[in-house]
């Protein structure tokens, strides 16, 4: 979600193997660099392997170029990796958020299972409860929040859509990226 | 006078022999009783060269996900007898594969004040199966003028659905009362199994439920402590199951009846055991 | 059909195995280890397709046996749970993936006690207790219910006893015999219930 000189980032941290829930903490939403994140949603083992993954090209990226990542680079990367496995491809739809290193620009997007990025100037959803999520962010989100109004906009949001979702919940983490620095709230959810 | 009016919507027992239910078709599902007034309430069969066969294409309720008529599924549903009654505990949960289509659904149906009824599977067959039960056990009451034993009730329920055995109801119910035997609990499902038993939990949280009930179950539990046991078993399902949740209902049954004991959000329940755990 | 579980404790780790080896509707044997030892404080414990289990565990055992005589260190538990991950993971993408459910518990002389669940996708998890298997839908609304962090070594095997008694009450499959196995600052041990 975009607000006035930040972006937020928000998943559930249920883990479930279909109907049982495994574990109740499980981080789909990976800092990627300062000012970046990205939220990987989907199959466990792809969420930890594209994670492992993303963040070698980041530092890789960093020390042959002397130079952050900016986020519309790294969707770029998400993009090809996710590309690369066309015909096998990797069960996850990663949310890329944050700011631009030099101008700090809010950036928000996200792409299909291989890499097809979707940029958005207000919001983005990937996963399981996405079609709850569009109707709570339809309705909640307003353009230039500020980073606290954004976080209460965003929390609101995935609590509410998760709360009508089976498959997703048992506890929510929030990430406001703000020039200055990166909020991060645990969300107390309902647990069943 | 009393008689005359039930007899005005009783055909003869003579005329019903071994089996009248078994044929739908023929004789409308209501003919033992009042079919020939609400003919209407007779179900319509799709009209193909074999309707099960349809039926089961479109409403085969082991995959919600797939199927373009879906039901409400997914329940966690317990009851057991102990020295002093019956606990009957569900949760609140009704999906559309995994859309949660709502959380305040009432599982507990009160067939008459001494008899309960719980809901797993079709939430629209299981409704209507034991409205239609409840309706039997009063005319069996003002025929006979003594209250229907558990058992006969429950056998009731399970002769109905097994004429419709393969033609797609989904029921897991337990069927619990108070006669003159005392506390009695049944199990019957579509399937036509009726089961007496002291302990059952049915549902997809059903395994979570048996963990914690089982291992805290004793039939000489106070009554507090008996109902806490099924609030308890019901919300550790809903933990971990992912198509139970809500909130906890609990009856209570004894000699006087049923008894309404409480509702509690699974939430509040959640954090409450969580402190619980913490404190030392 | 076969059952895992384990349980982190104060300042060591339980595992639970079952000991049949199940071939269509025959019990080939009752004393089969589905464990084998990663290095002298971790303890792999695996369920799923015949061949898979005990092929990829051995495999994983001499790596990591390899892995300690190459550079006399013993690679941590996290450190091999991700070794495991990984292997796992790589596997899956290929035209031979493992069939294998893992649990992975280990004592760090640093970190204490720790256990790991990994399931046939390479998802993985710690988790303070854990289970495979259908055993897992009974047990862990049990381990949710009474287990409590730093639990004694007494409090931790009345808990599996509990289980194990609700596996034979409910489950039906008879799995008659369980092999229990403790791992702590000591190493690997196998004891009674």
């Amino acid at each position: 979600m975009v607000g006035k000189n930040c972006v937020a980032i928000a998943s559930d941290t249920r883990l479930g193997a279909q109907a049982m829930t495994v574990d109740m903490n499980f981080p789909k939403i990976f800092p990627m660099t300062d000012h970046t994140m990205i939220g990987l949603a989907g199959l466990a083992t792809d969420v930890l392997t594209l994670r492992d993954q993303f963040k070698y090209k980041v530092k890789m990226y960093h020390l042959k170029e002397d130079r952050v990542m900016a986020p519309r680079t790294l969707a770029h990367v998400v993009s090809s990796t996710l590309y690369e496995k066309r015909f096998g491809p990797y069960f996850v739809e990663p949310i890329v958020a944050g700011l631009d290193p030099r101008t700090h620009e809010p950036f928000i997007c996200c792409t299909d299972t291989i890499g097809c990025i979707d940029f958005a100037k207000d919001f983005v959803v990937v996963g399981n409860a996405t079609e709850n999520l569009y109707g709570m962010c339809e309705g909640l989100w307003e353009p230039n929040l500020e980073p606290e109004d954004l976080f209460e906009t965003i929390s609101q949001a995935l609590l509410n859509a998760v709360d009508r979702n089976a498959l997703a919940g048992w506890g929510a983490v929030v990430h406001v990226i703000t020039p200055e620095r990166v909020i991060t709230r645990n969300l107390k959810a309902r647990c069943d | 006078m009393i008689s005359d009016i039930v007899a005005q919507y009783t055909t003869p027992e003579a005329s019903l022999g071994f089996g009248s239910e078994a044929l739908p078709s023929q004789r409308g599902f209501l003919s033992g009783d009042v079919a020939h007034q609400f003919n209407s309430l007779a179900f319509d069969l799709p009209r193909t060269q074999d309707p099960v066969d349809f039926l089961h294409t479109y409403t085969d309720v082991k995959s919600a996900e797939d199927n373009l008529i879906k039901l409400a599924h997914g329940t966690t549903t317990l009851a057991f007898k102990y020295a002093s009654g019956v606990v009957v505990a569900t949760d609140s949960r009704a999906t559309q594969g995994s859309v949660i289509s709502s959380q305040s659904v009432k599982k507990v149906i009160e067939i008459n004040p001494y008899l309960l009824g719980t809901m797993a599977g079709g939430a629209a067959d299981c409704a209507f199966w034991e409205r239609e039960l409840g309706r039997r056990c009063r005319l069996y009451e003002l025929r006979n003028k003594e209250r229907i034993s558990v058992a006969a009730a429950s056998k009731l329920l399970a002769n109905m659905v097994y004429s419709y055995k393969g033609m797609g109801l989904s029921m897991g119910t337990m069927i619990s009362g108070w006669d003159k035997t005392g506390p009695n609990l049944f199990y019957v499902d579509n399937d036509g199994l009726r089961l007496k038993g002291d302990l059952f939990s049915v549902g997809s949280g059903a395994t979570y439920a048996y963990g914690v009930l089982d291992s805290g179950y004793n039939h000489e539990l106070s009554k507090a402590d008996a109902i806490e046991l099924g609030k308890r078993s019901i919300y550790h399902a809903t933990h971990r199951d992912a198509y139970s949740g809500g909130s906890v209902r609990v009856f209570h049954i004894n000699e006087s009846g049923w008894e309404f004991i409480s509702l509690t959000d699974v939430d509040d329940l959640h954090w409450e055991y969580t402190d619980q755990a913490r404190a030392p | 059909m076969e059952c895992l579980l384990g349980l982190v404790g104060k300042d060591f780790v339980i595992t639970v195995t079952d000991t049949s080896a199940i071939r269509s509707i025959t019990v080939l044997k009752h004393n089969e280890d589905k464990t084998r030892v990663l290095s002298p404080h971790t303890l792999i414990s695996f369920s799923g397709e015949a061949g898979d289990t005990i092929n990829f565990s051995e495999y994983l055992q001499k790596n990591i046996q390899l892995y300690g005589i190459r550079n006399n260190i013993e690679l941590t538990p996290a450190a091999a749970a991700h070794f495991v991950r990984r292997e796992l993971a790589e596997a899956l993408r290929s035209r031979n993936a493992y069939q294998a459910n893992l649990l992975l518990s280990g004592y760090d002389k640093k970190k204490g006690p720790s256990l790991y669940w990994i399931d046939h996708l390479a998802a993985l998890v710690q988790r303070p207790f854990a289970a495979h298997g259908y055993c897992g839908y009974y047990c862990t609304s049990m381990f949710d219910r009474y287990y409590r962090p730093n639990m004694d070594l007494e409090e931790a095997k009345d808990l599996i006893r509990k289980c194990l008694q609700e596996l034979h009450h409910r489950f039906i499959i008879n799995l008659p015999r369980f092999s229990v196995k403790v791992v702590d600052k000591d190493g690997i041990r196998e004891i009674e219930l």
